[in-house]
């Protein structure tokens, strides 16, 4: 009846109609996505100006300090010993946040998802209330509890088990507390929102096949919520390697971690290309990590669907 | 005489809820379910039976009351360590597990070396004749095979006793009559005590050794499916099961067991009295729809009372017909085999008769 002709014209007016109306959402992945990464990473490969910013005259020097240090006097390459400690300490900072936001997130949200439906909105609520005030002021909450005059401290010599106060601030530790209290809800979160799926007559399944609490836990529950378990560990893995406000006020700028060694950059090191060069390595870890998160999942659906 | 019985229910209570709120689930209870049996717990929905068989499998609690199990009261035991196994109404197969290692769950929980329960696995497999989707996930098979895996599951610890939460209701008609058989040749051939839950009295009626009629959390009635359809114990049960007439009238004597009753709607009807029960005054009379039969409502002699033919229902093997009678307000339900070439002898508002088997109707125990 229809003539194929028009048929393909109508198809091609669709295809048309369809971009013009995708153009917004295009146009800020273009502003707000593209174009930011885009001049990080022409920064990168450009030279330092002496009063910050860059100048246009290409140089690999920004690439060379991510891991490699050149000597003043020999102009020889050495590995950047500070470099590489700042990547190992915030890596395994993030891997402790997040161990920890999980032994900790996991039990958190399976008490939500066992609530009363009416109730598990309240539980919620009060998990995300600390997203309400300032990330500065939370961190600064925290500062004062674990210095060497704050809460713990206080109360510890004032009961007499301590004679002289614990050094908990501008520690390893102290930054880890801080993260992990942070990132928390982003763990919760998501666990949540996979155990609230569970079906837990499966739950009752395995009891009733002879599999003890623990058993049901590590043989039906854990499996079962991997998905949200691992949504929560990307979640909050990301963030926690790339923190700053955390390790510069808990840290004391002692014990930086990426973030601040790229602020660094950007700051008093007045190095911009090693700055720009120093955030694309951090966002290749990431990348690297969500690849492997992506296999990971992606692995499991094949074994399962 | 206690060896004989699988699972004891003691004068079991079961309340849900506190103060104002406290409603009994189960209302003292108590069931003696022999080894080796068939046994349905059969009631609306609502009347307790999921509970009670909760109870048995030890996701809920007794409030009071003992389950004797092997002489022992089972009642605060945990589920996992319980030699009971369920078959669930959603199957609750585990979706991160194969079919295969869904059936050797509880055997592998149980700690049995690997070689075992592979070969039980294989034997189950075999039992429920799925031996060639062991290594399929249970989202890839159909609702039918996910019930057989559910139920080879169950069976592969070798349970003393396997509950069944209404596990065939998901399925279609056709292959819900194929598992009733598949499931009376489980049980004969496993010698399992099954402990059945269904709402559908059709088919307890053609699977159980015994049945238990529930009702608001009480037991009304405990016996083989023909008693409980020839002489239900009182006017739910004849109610719930099957279709029933219910006349009511007043004893005008009694000799051998057959009462006379004079009712408004049908004269007198000549009606068995229930064994050990002395009647006397007002009482109900209940008749089977398939213990009447139409007849022309001209020749008065031959038919027990008359009516207005309301409505005919045909079901293939037999033709339903609704009669209001005299009053106009009772209707009464009356059922016919279909004869092949046979015509339609009356019409929808014709006057019709109705013809009563002797002493086919019976008295209840009010």
């Amino acid at each position: 009846m229809t003539q194929p002709g028009t048929i393909e014209a109508e198809r091609s007016r669709d295809i048309r109609k369809r971009w013009l109306l995708s153009l917004p959402a295009l146009l800020i992945v273009l502003l707000a996505a593209t174009g930011p990464l885009l001049i990080v990473l022409l920064y990168s490969f450009l030279t330092p100006g002496p009063y910050g910013d860059v100048l246009w005259k290409p140089s690999p020097d920004g690439w060379i300090g991510v891991f490699l240090e050149r000597d003043i006097f020999t102009e020889t390459l050495s590995l950047a010993d500070a470099h590489v400690s700042i990547f190992v300490r915030s890596v395994l900072l993030s891997l402790a946040t997040t161990l920890v936001t999980l032994l900790f997130g996991f039990p958190t949200a399976y008490f939500i998802a066992t609530r009363p439906e009416r109730t598990r909105e309240l539980w919620l609520l009060l998990i995300t209330i600390p997203f309400w005030t300032n990330l500065l002021i939370r961190t600064f909450a925290v500062l004062q509890i674990i210095r060497n005059e704050g809460l713990i401290n206080t109360l510890l010599m004032k009961f007499g088990l301590i004679e002289r106060p614990i050094q908990m601030l501008f520690t390893d530790g102290a930054i880890l507390t801080g993260m992990v209290y942070v990132y928390l809800p982003l763990m919760v979160l998501p666990v949540y929102a996979n155990l609230e799926k569970l079906d837990f007559r499966l739950v009752e399944a395995a009891y009733d096949l002879y599999a003890t609490p623990f058993r049901v836990l590590t043989k039906i529950i854990i499996p079962l919520a991997k998905p949200g378990l691992i949504a929560g560990s990307i979640l909050v893995f990301i963030p926690a390697l790339g923190a700053y406000v955390t390790p510069s006020i808990l840290g004391g700028g002692k014990n930086l971690m990426l973030g601040n060694l790229i602020e660094l950059q950007f700051g008093q090191g007045r190095n911009w290309p090693l700055g720009s060069a120093l955030s694309i390595t951090l966002m290749l870890i990431v990348t690297v990590a969500l690849l492997v998160y992506v296999r990971n999942v992606g692995s499991q659906e094949k074994r399962h669907g | 005489m206690a060896e004989s019985n699988a699972v004891e229910i003691r004068d079991v209570v079961k309340v849900f809820g506190f103060g104002e709120f406290a409603f009994s689930a189960v209302d003292h209870a108590s069931i003696a379910i022999r080894k080796n049996e068939f046994f349905t717990l059969l009631g609306p929905s609502g009347c307790g039976k999921t509970t009670l068989l909760r109870l048995i499998a030890g996701f809920e609690f007794p409030t009071s009351g003992e389950i004797i199990l092997n002489g022992e009261d089972i009642g605060t035991m945990p589920p996992f360590k319980r030699p009971i196994n369920t078959v669930f109404q959603s199957y609750a197969l585990f979706p991160h597990m194969t079919v295969a290692e869904n059936i050797g769950f509880g055997l592998t929980m149980l700690g049995r070396p690997k070689q075992e329960v592979r070969d039980r696995v294989a034997a189950m497999l075999k039992l429920v004749r799925m031996e060639n989707l062991a290594g399929r996930r249970t989202s890839q098979i159909s609702g039918g095979q996910q019930q057989r895996v559910a139920l080879a599951r169950a069976l592969a610890p070798q349970p003393k006793v396997l509950l069944l939460d209404e596990p065939l209701s998901a399925l279609d008609y056709k292959l819900r009559k194929d598992m009733q058989i598949e499931l009376k040749r489980l049980q004969g051939e496993t010698g399992i005590t099954f402990i059945f839950v269904t709402h559908d009295q059709e088919e307890a009626l053609t699977m159980s050794d015994r049945i238990a009629v529930m009702s608001a959390g009480k037991i009304l009635q405990v016996d083989s499916p023909r008693a409980i359809y020839d002489a239900p114990a009182d006017r739910f049960v004849a109610d719930f099961i099957g279709e029933t007439n219910f006349l009511s009238g007043r004893i005008g004597s009694v000799t051998d067991g057959i009462a006379h009753v004079d009712t408004a709607m049908a004269g007198r009807i000549s009606a068995t009295l229930p064994r050990d029960f002395v009647a006397e005054g007002d009482v109900t009379v209940v008749l089977r729809p398939e213990h009447a039969a139409l007849c022309d409502a001209d020749d008065p002699a031959a038919c027990q009372t008359t009516g207005t033919l309301e409505n005919i229902v045909y079901f293939g093997t037999d033709t339903h017909y609704h009669v209001r009678l005299g009053d106009g307000e009772t209707q009464f339900m009356l059922r016919e085999q279909n004869k092949p070439l046979q015509r339609q002898r009356f019409s929808v508002g014709d006057r019709v008769g109705i013809l009563f088997e002797p002493n086919a109707a019976r008295v209840l125990r009010n």
